[in-house]
Formats: C-alpha cells, structure tokens, sequence
C-alpha cells in the first residue's frame, strides 16, 4: 500500500479527531473504533446478502449512530467534566465497542472485495490500483467538501465558532449541546467511511482501530488541529513510513508514528526565544 | 492530646498490617493468597498513579512501561545469569530511575491532555520495544525460565513468601507516599497543581518537584515489577500495556484519587473483581479474553465516572459525612431532652 | 538602611516594556523604591500596575528593560528563584490552594526556608521532623500575626474573603520577604477589617519590610503611603507625596471619568 493510500487514512481519520477537538474539546478515543466498525460493520452487512452499496451505507449510518448514543449516553450526563473524564471514558467506551464486535464477529480478520474488480490504473507514472484512486479521492472530496461546510454553510460556521470561543458562541445563541452531537456524529461517519475504503487494501478486524484511531492522533496534533495541517501532517506521515520501511523493520513502524508525535508535543513547549517565557495570567 | 492525636493516625496502619499477617493464617488458600500477591503489586501501581494524578495533577499514563522495565530488566539479568535476583530487581528499578528522568525532563513540561498523549505515546512505543528487541527480551511469547527469587540462602518459593514480600513492599511504599505527600514536598506539588503561578511566586521550583514525584512513582512500580517478573517466572509484553493501563485507571478511578488507602481498596476490589468476571463471563459467552473481559470494565468505569466522580473512597467519605452528621442530630435530641 | 545612613534603593525597575499580542501592557516605566517604605501604585484600570507585579516577581519576561533588586538584576529569573532573594507578594484574587488547610497554605511560604528533600521527609529522619515542627510553628506565627490562628485547620475556601486576602499576607509573610508586594489588599473588604490591615502594615514597617501597595480605594491609599507612584497606559506619570499627587494635573486627567 503505498504511502500516499495510507497517508490519506491518517488525513481523515485525523480530521474526526480534530473536528471533536476543537468543538467540545475532547480528545476521542474512539475515534479507531468507528474505523473499525465502517469496515466490520460493511462486512457484517455483506454477510447478510446485501449488495455492496447497501451495504456501505448501512455501515456508515450505523457508526453514526453509534457516535450520537456515545456522545447522548457517556459524555452528557458526566457531571463534574473535567478534559480528562472525557477522555478515559471514550477509551473505557473504545473498549467496550472493541469486545462487543469481537464478542459477535470473532477473531479472524477478514478481507472486503475491492469495489472495482479491474486492473491497476497508470496515473503520472506511477501504478495505483483503483481501490487506491478511491482513497485518495475520498480524501480530496472530504477536504472539499468540509472546507465548503465550514465555510459557506450557517451551520458550519457555527461550528468554527464555537471551536475559537465556546462561551461567546453560547452567548449568541448557538446551541453547543446539539453541535457537539452533529460533531461526534460527523467523526463516526468519517471515520466509517476511512475504514470501509481500506478494507479491501488491507485486512479488517476488530483490532485495527487502536493504531488507526492512534495515527489519527498524531497526525492531528502534528497539523495543528486544523484540516489543512492534518491532511498535509497525513499524508506526510504516509510517505515517511513508506521511506523508512526500506530502513527499519515493519514491526517498528508504529512506534515512529509515536515518535514524531511525542517531538512534535515537546518541541511545541520549547521556546526559542529566550524572552518568550510560559505566560501565565 | 498529642498521643491520642498519634494513636489516631497509626491505627488504620496497625489494623491494615494486622489483617495482611493474619490472612494467611485464617484463610490459608493458595488461590487468595496469590490473588492477595497480586493486590499488592497492582496496590504499588495504583498508588503511583493515583498519587501523579490526584496530588500532583499530572496525567501520566506511562506507569506500565515502568513496571515492565523493571521487570525486564530484572528478569533478563537473571535469565542470563548475570546478577543475582535481588540485585537484579534494584538494578532495574535504578535503570527506572535513569530512564524516567530523562523522559520526565521534557514531557513533564507538557500540559494536561497533552501529557497524557505523550505519555500513551511512551506507553506504546515501550510495547512494540519490548516485542521487537525479541533477541533480549524473548519477544511476542515472552521472556522465560525466569529463576525463582533467593536472597542469601533462602530462596522465595511459595505464595506465602511472595505474599509477604509484596506486602511489605506495598506497605513500605504506602508510608513513604504518605509521608511524602504530607510533607514540605507534598505542600509544594499539591500547591503547585493548585494554583501554578501562587506556587511559583512563594518559591516552589514547579518542574524539579514534578520530576522528583515522576521519578518516585516510577521507582515504585519499577520494584514491583522486579518481584513480579519472579513471582510469575515468566512474563510477555502482553502484561504491560494497554490492558494494565485501563486496570489501574479502573482501580485509581474505583478507589478515589484522593486518599492512599482509597487507591489499595481499588485494587483490591478491581484485581477481585476481575477475576470474577473471568471466571463467570466465560462461562456465558463463547470468546473469552482479556478484551471481552474489558467490556464490563469499560461500562463500570463510564458509569463510575459519570456517577460517583470521587471513587468509592468519596462515597465512603460522603457516608461517613452522613453518619456524622445524624449522629450529631441525635446527640443533640437527646441532651435537649 | 546602609552604614552611611540614606535610603538603600532595593527595587530598581528601568525602562520595563511588555506586550501581549498587540497590547502594550507597559510601556517603558520606571520607577524605584527604596527600603523601608511604604509605597502605593495606583492608575486608571489597565494602567499596567499588576502586568509589572507580574514582571517584577518572575511570572512574565518584560520585552525589554531590566530590574534591579538589592543591586542584583533579576530581570528573567524564574519566578520560584526570584521569590527565593526575598520578593514576596499577595494576589487580588488571592490565589489559595484549596486542598490544603488555612495553616498549610501558610506554611507554603515556607518553603524557600526549608531544604528538607524526598528521602529525609520520605523515610521521617529526624532533621525532616524537627524542620517541619519549626515549619509549623512559624506558619502559626504569621497567622496569629494576621489575628487568624483559630482558622488553621479549617479548610481555605470556608473563609470569607477578606479573611482569605489575610491568609495570603499571612503565607506571603512565611517567606521572609524583604519587599512584599500588595495586589489589591483591599478591595472587598469591610471597614473594620481595612482597619485592621493598615495596623498590619505599619506593624509589618516598622520590623523594617519594604511594601509596595497596588491600590484603588483612594482614602485607603492616601492614609497609608509614604509616597504614591501613579501609572498610566504602562508608564509612570506621577510620584511624590499623597498631597502631591492629589492635585496634580496629570493624574486627575487620567482619572477623568473614575471617581477618586
């Protein structure tokens, strides 16, 4: 798979993590899972005889769902919310998500036919197959399409609102509870569809979206939180791991995602200049 | 006054100690006393971590990768019969020691959730390090014919020797925590974590006590991972990561993060607990692992946290509020009358 | 005072600027106090006087200018290193550490007057304990000083807040201070309770501590200092007696809209 495919992977499902971040300031970890459960659940579907299509958008509506009860029934009703409540109940709730669906499916992994059973296509020199077009045009059609969203729609605006001044957005009106819902709705749905385009490319399990859902992480973090950063932070994390898989064995291939993660947080912290010391008011 | 102010603060410890020497008499089961071995190893690892969470609201969530160094390296060093055991198991928390300073230095300096990312991040790095040094460390399958733990002739065989062992290393680490966080240095890391900037300005050097608490902590459950690496006689990467890191949040969020003792009683009620749920899950659904397990576990803490915020050490708390307060009511009924 | 007898200039602050983003919080000011006095700053609202606090006692770097104190420059110190040569101060909003009692925030202060490390207090040595009794009886100290010692084991946030604001001058006090800085000592407080800190103040004078005082409430202001240093959008305006500045034209202009 090349670095391009699996950088487009980080991209989006970096931008579930940074969407639920800068609205409701939650660091989401179960933000894999819903990449977990596009392709589970897309499996699921077509196990039951349903087409293809059907079966995609079940899947997709299904972890969109599953995102709105998460956000209903373990982030709402928390009373004393602190950042870090939130975040050990979305991993307590990744958990659960992740038994629940080995509990049903199994642990085998299991392989999703490509949707277009053609040959690879020759694009600027290099060969991609067409499931690779697909992800990397998913990508493109995401970016577009959010960045029309944020930008042109009331709603979306609403949004980048609340995400630069919760308080002030209160005051004018906007209603926080219901954007923070749409929010962990739109993650669960980006996330499945991340999941269900890399299905066929590589192998899904119930396992998959602890280190999905991780790079995710880190290439919000590395970006800035914000789409453009993320997706360029994606794909760049895609090539480099492609670069140093010729250098370093693939088992440590995760942990240089890590790495760069954990520089990235701490260089951040550094100042360079010596007169910028750490405000505090 | 004074001596009656001091028998007041050693009784909870006579009685806990009364109760650990006890046990083996009253309940002489190898089964409970193993799980007891275990209470108290997890018992160090919840206190470190409730301790870097609750008294110096730093959110760290590298405690695994100590425990697993110090067992590793402890292990290792006795494998290859390099050192012997008990030297290896200090050797390892030295190296602990070493090696959280010099990731402490830059993380600590981070914030909040940023923390805890960066700490996961150490978390899983140490994971897939522990897998892949596999010419050291044994890899996926483990590091194994680990030698039992001897100490001058005697030589650590039976529950009861670890039992007691691991009891005496918790306890230790209990009164050293506790002395420490009701001390000049608990002052300054609970002031600290207050308010920062009152802190700084009264003279409290914020990041050098930050890094001494990291340091602490790590120590101690670098310790119980060198006698658990002996207790077990065999360990995997599987048993320091992420599923340890969700037992000992579940413990520190059960016990309460405000209170030592708190932190023991989670320990205790989630390494029981955990092992009811095995054995009774199992018998209801087919697929049976650790991850399976998890989905009760991930429910309880959700509903703990979303219910009973302060663990069940607040709960015992508030009860006891109550109870105070109808005793009063009562005292007060009857001397009017 | 010095062997021969003047004023020792303690603070020297020189030509201090800070910005944050485009606000110029202080814009060059200077001005010095010298030791054993009793000293307001006062200014309209957003005239920089706890943004120079904040500079003086370590927590921002100034853009430029420097500080002297004791001759020494201090000028981007840490905060915890500053508060070590003997600058202390209180908070407007007192700042209190709400999970330690009344006497265990004062006992905070104490902390550049204690060396005990993690060993010594972690296994209970004996130096550790015979530290933290004289820690204790200090802290006592300060706090019968502020007339407080019935509070100490209570909880801080039960108190009230003016019993709070003494509690943080009580902390303050913990680190021996040779210059104690006052955000605000009394703004919130009642009557009685004014009273009672201007007995404070001079008491705390005459045992020879130099105290800035940032202040609105004007009569307060006015009855205590020994001179008035007046700032206005981050520099010094005006300085001399209350009388003088009272009636110069300057500060009047600047309070225009304010009632004095």
């Amino acid at each position: 798979m090349s670095g391009i495919t699996s950088g487009s992977i980080y991209a989006i499902v970096g931008i579930c993590w940074s969407i639920i971040f800068l609205v409701a300031r939650i660091l989401n970890f179960t933000t894999g899972e819903f990449v977990m459960l596009g392709g589970m659940l897309t499996w699921v579907f077509l196990s039951l005889e349903l087409g293809l299509a059907p079966a995609i958008i079940l899947a997709i509506v299904g972890t969109v769902i599953i995102g709105i009860i998460l956000e209903r029934l373990a982030i709402r009703p928390v009373r004393y919310p602190t950042e870090i409540t939130y975040m050990v109940i979305t991993i307590a709730a990744a958990v659960v998500i992740k038994g629940i669906i080995l509990v049903t499916c199994g642990f085998e992994t299991r392989l999703i036919e490509p949707f277009i059973a053609t040959g690879p296509i020759h694009f600027l020199g290099a060969s991609l197959t067409p499931q690779a077009v697909f992800v990397i045009g998913t990508l493109v059609i995401i970016t577009i399409g959010l960045s029309l969203f944020f930008n042109r729609t009331l709603f979306g605006k609403a949004l980048r609102a609340t995400a630069i001044n919760p308080d002030a957005a209160r005051l004018v009106g906007i209603r926080i509870g219901t954007l923070k819902v749409f929010c962990f709705g739109l993650a669960g749905g980006l996330g499945a569809i991340a999941g269900i385009i890399i299905a066929p490319i590589t192998f899904i399990g119930h396992g998959i979206g602890f280190m999905s859902g991780l790079k995710g992480l880190v290439v919000a973090i590395a970006g800035g939180w914000s789409i453009t950063g993320t997706v360029l932070a994606g794909l760049a994390l895609g090539l480099a791991e492609g670069f140093f898989a010729g250098f370093i064995s693939p088992g440590w291939k995760d942990a240089l995602a890590l790495l760069i993660m954990i520089v990235f947080l701490v260089a951040k912290t550094i100042s360079f200049s010596p007169r910028a010391k750490k405000e505090s008011l | 006054m004074k001596s009656s102010e001091r028998f007041k603060s050693y009784f909870p410890w006579i009685i806990i100690i009364a109760v650990i020497i006890l046990l083996p008499i009253i309940i002489p089961s190898p089964y409970v006393i193993s799980m007891m071995v275990f209470v108290a190893l997890y018992g160090v690892l919840a206190i470190g971590m409730g301790i870097l969470m609750g008294q110096a609201g730093l959110f760290s969530l590298v405690q695994p990768t100590w425990f697993g160094l110090g067992a590793y390296v402890a292990g290792i060093l006795a494998v290859r019969g390099i050192l012997p055991a008990w030297i290896g198991i200090i050797v390892g928390a030295a190296f602990v020691a070493v090696i959280s300073y010099i990731i402490g230095a830059p993380v600590l300096r981070l914030r909040g959730l940023y923390l805890a990312c960066a700490t996961f991040g150490i978390l899983i790095i140490a994971q897939i390090a522990f897998v892949q040094l596999g010419d050291i460390t044994g890899g996926h399958s483990g590091l194994l014919g680990i030698p039992p733990l001897s100490i001058g002739g005697f030589v650590f065989q039976t529950d009861v020797h670890y039992y007691f062992l691991c009891w005496a290393l918790c306890i230790a680490c209990l009164w050293f925590s506790s002395n420490v966080i009701n001390s000049r240095l608990g002052r300054a890391i609970k002031s600290s974590r207050d308010s920062e900037v009152a802190s700084k300005t009264l003279g409290v050097n914020i990041p050098k006590y930050r890094l001494q608490i990291f340091i602490l902590t790590s120590v101690m459950a670098g310790l119980a991972g060198g006698i658990f690496c002996f207790y077990l006689r065999l360990i995997a990467p599987s048993c320091f990561g992420f599923a340890l890191l969700v037992e000992i949040m579940l413990m520190v969020v059960i016990g309460g993060i405000g209170s030592l003792w708190g932190l023991l009683l989670g320990s205790f009620v989630i390494t029981w607990l955990s092992e009811f749920v095995h054995m009774y899950l199992g018998k209801l659904l087919p697929v049976m692992t650790g991850e399976v397990d998890a989905i009760f576990f991930g429910i309880l803490v959700i509903l703990v946290l979303i219910f009973m915020p302060r663990g069940l050490a607040g709960w015992v708390e508030q009860l006891f509020h109550l109870g105070k307060r109808i005793y009063e009511h009562f005292r007060r009924k009857l001397s009017l009358a | 005072m010095n062997t021969s007898g003047e004023n020792y200039l303690l603070l020297d602050v020189i030509t201090l600027s800070k910005s944050f983003g485009g606000i110029r919080a202080l814009d060059k000011a200077s001005f010095s106090l010298d030791e054993g006095s009793i000293i307001s700053m006062i200014g309209p609202n957003g005239a920089g006087k706890t943004t120079l606090i904040n500079v003086v006692t370590g927590i921002y770097t100034p853009l430029s200018g420097q500080v002297y104190f004791q001759g020494q420059n201090i000028t981007g110190l840490s905060a915890h290193a500053i508060a070590g040569l003997g600058i202390g101060r209180t908070f407007q909003f007192v700042e209190p550490f709400p999970s330690l009692t009344v006497l265990e925030n004062v006992m905070v202060g104490c902390h550049t007057g204690s060396r005990a490390g993690m060993f010594a207090v972690g296994l209970r040595l004996p130096s550790a304990r015979a530290e933290e009794e004289r820690v204790k009886d200090e802290a006592m100290g300060n706090l019968k000083m502020v007339g407080l010692e019935h509070r100490a084991s209570d909880s801080i946030s039960s108190l009230p807040l003016g019993e709070r604001k003494l509690v943080g001058i009580a902390r303050a006090l913990s680190m021996k201070p040779k210059l104690l800085m006052l955000d605000e000592p009394v703004s919130g407080l009642a009557a009685h309770e004014i009273n009672k800190l201007v007995e404070l103040i001079h008491e705390l004078s005459d045992r020879g501590l130099t105290i800035l005082i940032v202040e609105h409430n004007m009569p307060f202001v006015m009855s205590i200092s020994e001179r008035v240093i007046v700032l206005d959008q981050g520099r010094k305006i005006a300085e001399g007696s209350p009388d003088v500045i009272q009636s110069n034209e300057a500060v009047i202009k600047a309070y225009l809209g304010e009632e004095v």
